[in-house]
């Protein structure tokens, strides 16, 4: 579905369901240089449940208008924008790696709307190293490697996922060439500049649940524990034999750990 | 993982999860027809789409989905769909996305099946096909039509062995806003992976190569996954609502594996070109020598190209790795490990004497098969084309007197014994 | 739970991992282990020793016999074998029925003679003969009942006795009548052997063997030579035997009752002189066939007037009978043992044990049972 923003077209998948602003809403936010494809496991499930489903593209990916934002800050307010342009009430919010910042900034200024948070494969913050930056300055293909390549775990690399026939991995890396040229090095740029995660964390008034995935070299152990102990009584779950990409590595087990928070913690009304 | 796994690693390993139950290290055959569901909502997810699962499989099978996902991870794609055969995959690819009105540009130089089917059997369904000269990109744009929807193309061309100019066809594609198809049987991806050269998805007989032992036969369409069909409203079973789903819009739900998951849900659901479980674990046998095999194809290849090349009774040579052929230079650049192993060559004496080599071979087997490990030879024009008429045989560059070699894996001094005794026989007739 | 509910799911469950319905052919030579310390967790090695396919077999065989546990083999002889290595031994002396099957018949006096172990071929149609034969270093009793192909049966029960006095293992070979008639455990029998290539596939697309344990020291000894020895059954045979097993019952109900009407109709045949089938009330062991089987099973042999020479011309023109070595399978087959068969078995010992020469097996199968009747009347016509 496109929708106009601030004057600029936004593009959302629904799930294959019309959205409908009266039923609960689960928002899924793509990470650094992803599109709403990344959440095709997990979206089209929740559309079928009763939810609205609401998985934008990011300003200057895929299908919406650039150009790119340029801080978590600025991606919160679009994505409240967005919100309040669908006048969404009672919203679960599901972020994955970079979406998990802006779901930290959205949960601490904007919690009347937000029922719950799910924040997969993330810190508080994401560093991001000199390599990468300029390769997605310079030679965004190199940067598209370097991610795929550190992001998916085993499951991606060997091409294990539970869909018969499919590739992760070139699936990841087509996603990320189809954005505008700038859009990755802006993400990672926003990422590498973002402080306020510590800080936002403590203020987040909504339900927590943190999903961490064992073999994430992303979002490591000691970056995910930062997050879990600055968070007010987060729900946390371990995803074993997993890398950083959650949502297409283990999309069972990640679907599963999200629709019995979800369910619980914002509960639809109406049937599908 | 800090950097990605490579070609024969990715070739024994990829796709297969090992088996969680009893951790059997080879893929289990899952002979079976349907699936037990765990519970009901599972089973209304797996037919909703909403998750990857097993139902039946016509549609999905384990072992089946384990060579379709080592397919594609060797092929650099998003998603494969293995078929019953090599026709059957070419069929469901172009139906996919195809259907009455629309126009597809293909080259001239292709297997017979292929040209067939695009000669009589779609243009029956309104699905009218433009054939093109493969040397000349030129002849392809000149082609291109408002209701052209598909370029198709073989890299390595059948029977001539002329090369295709994928980047320059690949940019015709992208012009027209249409996707390119490419037909890679005879190379395989170790010796190209199509889409680094702009190809949006291939298919394949895996009957040839890929199995490499002549064992089963089979197909798979490959998406590379690199095809935007949200730019243009040309494609309604990609963009527009597809009924059996609840109106699903595949483009918006699954971007780079839409077009395989199309095929998915239509192709083998409504169709049901299923590959059998067995004929897929015998495929994922070949392909873990896949490298190996066509190293040796090459070899043996080049070997028997020199003694072709000087023998007396031959009159002409074609491959492209010789640099007479007009496509030795895209051969260089598409193809630096090797441009296949099928080999033509003129006898000379004309019909004759090739009908008495083909006879006297006896190592060399006398069938239409391709790619097998064996040493295969066939005479074109009396078989594998004899349903296509004299101009489009011209066209093809098909002579009385050609004889295709597929090389095999055999020694290749025993090969080349064997053509002696097959040389002498054509002399012989020859000269009577 | 019923046999021919047993006969579909004992043994097999779905697949955890994908729901498949039926269980997966495990064409794998190896298993990969969690670690060092759960070596041997998920149950599997390396598949000489052990296999999930050929396994599921083997635990619905055990189910259906009423065993506890159950070792397949790759063909009927190799599980005899292993039955035999299993229980005997250099100076043992082991009692087998005279009118065994040819090939158990050359594997104990052609083979493992060499190796010191010593065989009485007694008449075990009377347990008198079994009593008589036995010695202070018997080991085993092997009865086939009925026997192929005399049809000539052994009282289980009263054998099984006598072993059970001589601390001899009573081994069973339950070929012919299979556990859905014939359940050797319940009448005091330690093993049960099956040459599964018969009713179990029931459709001539495998070779394979069983032997199934009443006792778990039984199972672990037979369990030892199925590895050592390596004489294993593969996985796509235990897959294609799997899908046989489910539909046993019904080929035993259809085909033995086809078995009666031929036998009635051959033994009211003016051609026929004889007919050998324990329906038949001229039986010589209805009543113990009766006492000891639920079924009579769909073997039987006869023999026409006129010898050797007109059983030759009968089978040589009769349509719809195969005439084929197998038995037990959908497709009726006739043959001649004394030139097929047991062509190895002397032919004094064959005259001894009531192979006649112008004996004609008959494997009855599952085609309809008049035109079955219709092509034996018409061979017999022209006889």
């Amino acid at each position: 579905m496109y929708i106009e923003v601030n004057g600029k077209q936004v593009f959302a998948t629904t799930g294959g369901k019309p959205f409908d602003c009266a039923r609960p809403v689960v928002v899924f936010l793509h990470g650094a240089g992803g599109d709403h494809t990344v959440w095709n496991l997990q979206s089209r499930f929740f559309a079928f449940r009763g939810y609205s489903v609401l998985a934008p593209d990011l300003p200057g990916h895929t299908n919406s208008a650039g150009p790119p934002l340029a801080s978590i800050e600025a991606m919160a307010d679009w994505l409240n924008d967005v919100l309040e342009a669908l006048d969404c009430r009672n919203v679960s919010f599901v972020g994955h790696s970079m979406g998990c910042l802006v779901g930290l900034e959205l949960g601490s200024h904007d919690p009347a709307r937000l029922r719950s948070l799910s924040l997969i494969a993330s810190g508080l913050a994401t560093p991001v190293n000199d390599a990468l930056l300029g390769a997605a300055k310079n030679n965004p293909d190199a940067a598209i490697s370097m991610m795929t390549s550190w992001g998916f775990g085993a499951a991606g690399h060997y091409s294990r996922g539970p869909v018969p026939g499919n590739a992760m991995i070139a699936a990841g890396q087509m996603v990320m060439r189809g954005n505008t040229p700038d859009a990755l090095h802006a993400d990672l740029s926003a990422c590498n500049n973002y402080a306020n995660g510590a800080e936002a964390a403590l203020l987040v008034k909504p339900h927590v649940q943190v999903i961490v995935a064992d073999n994430d070299r992303m979002a490591p152990k000691k970056a995910t524990d930062k997050l879990i102990a600055q968070l007010p009584n987060p729900e946390v779950a371990v995803i074993a034999d997993c890398g950083h990409m959650v949502p297409q590595e283990a999309p069972n087990r990640c679907r599963k750990l999200l629709r019995d928070f979800i369910f619980k913690h914002n509960p639809a009304t109406q049937g599908s | 993982m800090s950097r990605f796994l490579n070609f024969d690693t990715l070739s024994l390993h990829a796709g297969q999860v090992v088996d969680p139950e009893f951790g059997a290290r080879a893929a289990p055959i899952y002979q079976t027809t349907s699936y037990v569901f765990p519970d009901t909502d599972t089973a209304s997810s797996i037919f909703n789409l909403e998750r990857g699962g097993h139902a039946y499989t016509r549609i999905t099978n384990p072992t089946v989905g384990v060579l379709e996902q080592r397919i594609a991870s060797l092929e650099g794609g998003s998603a494969a769909v293995c078929t019953s055969s090599g026709m059957a995959a070419t069929f469901c690819a172009i139906t996919a996305i195809l259907g009455q009105g629309d126009h597809i540009v293909a080259s001239t130089q292709m297997y017979g099946g292929n040209i067939s089917l695009m000669k009589n059997t779609l243009p029956r369904f309104g699905i009218t096909t433009t054939f093109f000269d493969p040397t000349d990109p030129d002849a392809c744009r000149a082609a291109m039509q408002d209701n052209t929807k598909l370029i198709y193309g073989e890299l390595i061309g059948n029977p001539g062995l002329d090369i295709l100019d994928l980047e320059a066809i690949a940019g015709i594609g992208a012009e027209h806003h249409v996707p390119v198809m490419i037909d890679a049987t005879f190379n395989t991806p170790y010796l190209c992976r199509c889409f680094d050269y702009g190809a949006n998805m291939t298919v394949h007989s895996v009957t040839k190569w890929m199995g490499g032992h002549g064992v089963a036969i089979g197909g798979v369409v490959v998406d590379g996954g690199n095809f935007d069909w949200g730019a243009t409203d040309k494609y309604p079973t990609i963009t527009g609502p597809y009924a059996p789903f609840s109106g699903i819009n595949l483009w918006e739900e699954f971007g780079p594996s839409a077009f395989a998951t199309r095929i998915r849900a239509e192709a083998m659901r409504d169709i049901g070109p299923s590959m059998s479980p067995m004929n897929a674990f015998l495929l994922l046998q070949g392909i873990e020598t896949l490298s190996l095999r066509m190293d040796r194809h090459m070899a043996n290849t080049q070997e028997l190209l020199d003694y072709l090349s000087n023998h007396e009774q031959v009159s002409w040579v074609n491959h492209p790795s010789l640099p007479s052929h007009s496509s030795h230079e895209l051969a260089k650049k598409y193809l630096p490990k090797g441009a296949g192993s099928i080999v033509s060559f003129g006898v000379k004496g004309g019909r004759a004497a090739g009908k008495a080599f083909i006879e006297a071979c006896e190592l060399a087997s006398h069938l239409a098969n391709v790619g097998d490990a064996k040493t295969l030879i066939i005479h074109p024009a009396t078989t594998t084309h004899s349903r296509i008429d004299a101009e489009a045989l011209e066209a093809a560059g098909i002579t009385e007197d050609m004889i295709r070699l597929s090389v095999g894996l055999e020694d290749v001094a025993d090969i080349k014994a064997d053509f002696d005794t097959g040389f002498r026989a054509a002399k012989r007739v020859a000269a009577s | 739970m019923g046999f021919r509910t047993r006969q579909i799911h004992a043994g097999v469950k779905p697949d955890p991992e994908t729901g498949s319905i039926l269980t997966p052919i495990y064409q794998s030579t190896t298993y990969v282990q969690p670690s060092v310390d759960e070596y041997l967790s998920k149950g599997f090695t390396y598949s000489r020793s052990g296999n999930p396919t050929v396994k599921a077999l083997e635990n619905k065989l055990a189910d259906l016999e009423g065993g506890v546990d159950c070792a397949c083999f790759g063909t009927g002889m190799s599980a005899v074998l292993a039955t035999m290595l299993a229980f005997l031994e250099a100076g043992k002396h082991a009692i087998v029925s005279d009118v065994a099957y040819g090939g158990t018949y050359r594997l104990s006096t052609k083979i493992l003679s060499r190796f010191g172990i010593d065989y009485t071929f007694a008449d075990t149609s009377d347990p008198d003969n079994v009593a008589a034969s036995v010695r202070d270093n018997t080991a085993m009793i092997l009865t086939e009942t009925p026997a192929n192909p005399t049809m000539k049966c052994s009282d289980i029960a009263a054998i099984s006795e006598i072993a059970k006095k001589a601390g001899a293992v009573h081994a069973v070979d339950n070929t012919f009548l299979t556990p859905y008639f014939q359940r050797p455990f319940e009448l005091g029998a330690d093993i049960s052997i099956h040459s599964t290539t018969k009713y179990m596939d029931g459709h001539n697309a495998t070779v394979g063997g069983a032997v199934i344990s009443n006792s778990q020291e039984h199972a672990d000894a037979v369990r030892f030579i199925q590895n050592s020895t390596g004489t294993i059954m593969s996985p796509q045979v235990a897959w294609l035997t799997l899908q046989g097993c489910k539909t046993l019952s019904v080929r035993m109900d259809a085909q033995s009752a086809s078995a009666m009407a031929i036998a009635e109709f051959l033994e009211a045949h003016p051609k026929v002189r004889q007919v050998a089938y324990p329906g038949l009330e001229s039986f010589a062991q209805h009543e113990l066939s009766k006492r000891q089987a639920s079924g009579f099973g769909a073997m039987l042999w006869f023999e026409v007037e006129g010898g050797v020479a007109a059983g030759k011309k009968l089978m040589d023109n009769i349509e719809l009978w195969t005439l084929a070595e197998n038995l037990g399978s959908v497709e009726s087959l006739i043959t001649h043992p004394v030139t097929m068969t047991h062509a190895d078995v002397e032919p004094e010992e064959r005259a001894r044990v009531g192979i006649i020469d112008g004996l004609v097996r008959a494997s009855v199968g599952l085609e309809d049972t008049e035109d079955l009747i219709q092509a034996l009347a018409d061979a017999l016509e022209a006889v």
